[in-house]
């Protein structure tokens, strides 16, 4: 072949090359259309579960909706959220909540890292506590609050109550007095979840590297102090982690203090999760309990945004 | 020396109490399920007594027997567990693998989804589910349970595809596998056993769930942990029936927190850790 | 067999977003060549390989393999076969299982397998250990276990990220031959990247040697390694590297600490150079240049005297004995042969 030969079927190349689309896309388009058909089912189901209820549930905050007096239904423009700003039931639920979550994380978070430094410095039996700690975080809430209010805090025969009695603190009606029934709820839900920060900052622990305790050490540093200088700021995105997960539960927390409270005495355990569940499944009141819904999603939308926000500040 | 003999004595005291504190409301009520009406209403508790099955038999094999929501929780947490994986494996592969573009928009969407709470799904699903009848219903249930443990298994096994090194795939494409063969043989069988601890975790999360459970049961979907209300009552609530139905109601779970204890703790930590670490 | 496994690159661009990782790449491999693509981290070497492989795309640009346009087609498309750098081997499968892959997927039969797998297994010597998991063999037969798997399928290009890079220095020796051997052997054309000079020196037919996206000179490694074309390419090849000096040229010679030494180059005229002269090729004379030894690194059967020559540092190889001590004074030149000049201000050759 000669040079002038091999020139035209170069530039030939060439020609192809630009009518053709660059082979960089055709390599994404075809990871992408094969991405697309994983990932398709799973967002609809997504988008069916999830988007959609948010988008009916807003839709529904704005309509005078009863189950039991259906023909009052109709739109009601921004009635209901009125009716909420004005209802001291809704603000008391919501400063329920706001108590409940900040004792529950707190007393989680202060205890399960309290344990797992204990535990950590342990050289035999962590075992043992990794074992217990997995049994109250795998248990049903609801089974749980059952358990709570059937055999430790019943009035007559509990083993808190006999405890208290033992104790000289006299017996008490634990879930009938607002004040007792709200510390009980919380106190459950602490002991149900406190092995959660357990396990997780007792594994962050673990992963923490040995040498720099060591070089600790040799820099003179007291035990408290490695603990303050060292452990905490390592830990802390662990730490900061656990708190938000921890508040999003709390903030919805149902099952246990359905079933051990039911909300009540009154409404003295009414969180805002379960005023919004009462209002639109026990007093029907749809409408009105997607606005209470919606509230909430704000509600907890804040909270989280406002620990996220915590996060990136230091 | 004596000082610091003082300190671990207190050390293991203190941590040996809430050792106690944990264990001991779980085994009481499992104490208590061995007990007769009698003893399990006893004041001061009674620790020692003759234990008997009477409970279990009733709450088994008697007037108002809780096998069939036994197995109405297992076909819902079955169920539940079957439809996840099959959406959530394909979708957390390609999250972890695969260059689209938006992907980060879809991991936060994935994310962001499960800040909804889950009485703002319920609300308008149930309106959903009884215009179609699908109140009382297997697939109702099951359907609305994704909501929760799609994204939470999606975010976990992402955390575990993504530990699969590049090249393992691109080896796979090298060697002549196609995509979804590579998917098949390379990649899943790597996973597994994070396949295991998602399995775990959308079953628990499926047996445990109460809020969903409490608004779409029914006659024909009744499970466990709605059954036990049965046994509460305002005239009378039957103690040690309770007691059996609860230590049913856990034992599956607490069986499976033995058995995958390692996992769990790794699934827990996935999140927080990992999380915590890059994001 | 032997005018399968022909390459050419055309022009090929790689960019992400603003960046050019590649600007540029022509080369053409001949059917059973033994071609490394040598460079820097971060100089597209790598980057050239995966284009090639099809495990990325160019962003404009053709390959050509035997021939054919493989631009858009998919890594599975292609006959080529791969060792990565950490291998890649599937862990949940028995070495046997890896080998048998490329032939499963090629759909094979079944009776054929066994003997392909074995008939690699033994050219890399690893037949005793078929039943293994990857885990549990040392990472020298991991690496022997990946090369079966690349050339099991017979694949027209066999590809080499970096093969060595995860062998203690033993091993890498032992292996360099064995892989060179090999190829001969299979006499398939080999795609070797490295950042190693000397693996590129020895294994290679012909190299190209990669910078910033760009290559910067294409040769048989014994040419690259005489001839230069650039102060980086100097620079890069050679251990220890090249000595690289600015000095002055007049009329044939240059200025080194007052000394002239005579060149090659033979214009007239005056100008600023840099002077390029390998350490192995600094000579000690009573009357050259006088240098102090300012350290001296034993490598037992020499030394690397590092030098102070009129202000300037100088590494030279010393393989005499006694050797001198630190703070001698010494006398050194260079051949006009030795000496390879280069442009300062466009960096080439001169």
């Amino acid at each position: 072949m000669n040079k002038s030969a091999v020139a035209g079927v170069v530039a030939q190349g060439r020609r192809a090359l630009h009518r053709r689309a660059d082979p960089a896309r055709i390599m994404e388009g075809r990871e992408r259309r094969f991405a697309a058909a994983l990932l398709a089912p799973a967002f609809l189901a997504l988008m069916a579960t999830t988007t959609f209820p948010l988008l009916f549930l807003i839709w529904t905050s704005f309509y005078r909706m009863n189950l039991s007096m259906p023909f009052m239904d109709g739109f009601a423009g921004l009635d209901n959220y009125r009716e909420l700003l004005a209802d001291p039931r809704f603000w008391q639920s919501l400063g329920v909540s706001l108590v409940y979550t900040a004792s529950t994380v707190v007393l989680q978070v202060v205890i399960g890292l309290a344990l797992a430094v204990l535990v950590h410095g342990m050289r035999r039996g962590q075992g043992l506590f990794r074992m217990v700690a997995i049994l109250p975080v795998v248990l049903s809430p609801a089974v749980v609050g059952m358990v709570w209010r059937s055999f430790m805090l019943a009035p007559d025969f509990g083993v808190v109550d006999y405890l208290a009695v033992t104790a000289g603190l006299g017996s008490h009606n634990w879930l009938g007095d607002p004040t007792l029934a709200l510390v009980s709820v919380i106190v459950i839900h602490t002991w149900q979840w406190t092995p959660f920060a357990f396990m997780v900052l007792l594994a962050s622990l673990a992963a923490l590297p040995d040498d720099i305790y060591e070089a600790a050490r040799i820099d003179r540093a007291s035990a408290w102090q490695s603990f303050r200088r060292i452990t905490l700021p390592l830990l802390r995105p662990a730490i900061v982690m656990v708190i938000i997960m921890r508040t999003m539960v709390a903030l919805t927390a149902f099952a246990a203090i359905f079933t051990v409270t039911g909300g009540g005495p009154g409404t003295a355990t009414e969180i805002l999760n379960l005023y919004a569940y009462r209002k639109s499944f026990t007093e029907l009141s749809i409408g009105y309990g997607s606005a209470l819904a919606v509230a909430l999603l704000v509600f907890t939308l804040v909270v989280s945004g406002v620990l996220f926000a915590l996060r990136r500040a230091k | 020396m004596t000082a610091k003999r003082l300190r671990l004595g207190i050390l293991i005291g203190v941590s040996g109490l809430f050792l106690l504190a944990w264990i001991f409301p779980i085994l009481w009520s499992l104490l208590n399920a061995f007990k007769t009406e009698q003893d399990v209403l006893a004041y001061p508790p009674k620790l020692v007594f003759s234990p008997t099955l009477d409970a279990f038999r009733d709450v088994l094999f008697g007037a108002t027997s809780i096998l069939p929501n036994l197995a109405s929780s297992f076909i819902i947490s079955i169920g539940t567990t079957i439809v996840t994986m099959a959406l959530a494996i394909p979708a957390a592969y390609a999250l972890a693998r695969l260059r689209i573009p938006g992907k980060r928009w879809a991991g936060f969407y994935v994310l962001a989804t499960q800040m909804l709470p889950p009485v703002g799904i319920i609300i308008p699903y149930f309106l959903i589910l009884r215009n179609i009848g699908w109140i009382d219903t297997y697939q109702g249930i099951i359907l609305i349970y994704l909501s929760f443990s799609l994204p939470f298994a999606i975010w976990l096994l992402v955390s575990y595809f993504e530990d699969i090194p590049f090249e393992m795939e691109e080896a796979a494409f090298l060697d002549g596998a196609s995509r979804l063969k590579t998917l098949r043989r390379i990649i899943l069988p790597q996973v597994q056993g994070g396949v295991a601890v998602t399995v775990v975790f959308v079953f628990l999360n499926a047996w445990n769930e109460f809020l969903f459970a409490v608004v779409l049961s029914g006659n024909t979907v009744r499970p466990v942990t709605i059954a036990m209300f049965n046994f509460v009552s305002v005239e009378q609530t039957l103690w040690a029936k309770l007691a059996a139905v609860s230590a049913l109601a856990m034992l599956p779970v607490i069986v499976l927190g033995v058995v995958a204890q390692k996992h769990i703790v790794k699934g827990l930590t996935v999140g927080a850790v990992k999380g915590g670490g890059r994001r | 067999m032997s005018a399968r496994g022909q390459v050419q690159l055309d022009g090929i661009v790689k960019k992400h977003g603003a960046f050019a990782a590649l600007k540029g790449i022509d080369f053409e491999i001949k059917p059973g060549e033994f071609f490394a693509l040598l460079g820097p981290s971060g100089s597209g070497k790598s980057t050239t390989l995966r284009i090639l492989a099809g495990l990325d795309a160019p962003t404009s640009g053709r390959i050509l393999v035997d021939g054919e346009d493989v631009t858009g087609a998919d890594a599975r498309e292609r006959d080529v076969a791969m060792v990565f750098q950490s291998y890649a081997l599937y862990p949940h499968m028995t070495v046997f299982e890896n080998i048998a892959f490329p032939l499963e997927m090629a759909k094979r039969p079944k009776a054929e397998i066994g003997p392909a797998v074995r008939e690699a297994a033994a050219k890399v010597k690893i037949e005793h250990l078929l039943d293994r998991k990857p885990g549990q063999l040392s990472g020298g037969q991991q690496q022997r276990c990946a090369l079966a798997r690349a050339i099991v399928r017979k694949a027209r290009l066999f590809l080499l990220d970096e093969p060595l890079s995860n062998l203690d220095a033993k091993l890498r020796l032992e292996t360099r031959v064995e892989l060179k051997k090999l190829q001969r052997s299979l006499g398939v054309t080999a795609v070797y990247v490295t950042h190693d000079q000397e693996e590129a020196m020895t294994l290679a037919d012909r190299m190209a040697v990669f910078m910033e996206g760009e290559i910067r000179q294409i040769g048989r490694p014994a040419d690259v390694f005489a001839q230069p074309n650039s102060i980086e390419v100097a620079a890069f090849i050679g251990s220890p590297p090249m000595n690289l000096i600015p000095a002055r040229y007049q009329d044939g010679s240059v200025l080194i600490g007052g000394r002239r030494l005579p060149t090659m180059l033979q214009t007239h005229g005056e100008r600023d150079v840099v002077v390029g002269v390998r350490p192995s090729a600094v000579r000690f004379e009573a009357d050259g240049i006088p240098a102090t030894v300012e350290v001296v690194e034993n490598l037992g059967d020499a030394a690397i005297l590092d030098m102070s020559l009129a202000g300037t540092a100088l590494r030279a190889r010393y393989d005499r004995f006694p050797l001198p001590r630190e703070g001698d004074a010494m006398g050194v030149t260079v051949r006009p042969e030795d000496i390879h000049l280069f442009d300062p201000v466009s960096r080439r050759r001169l």
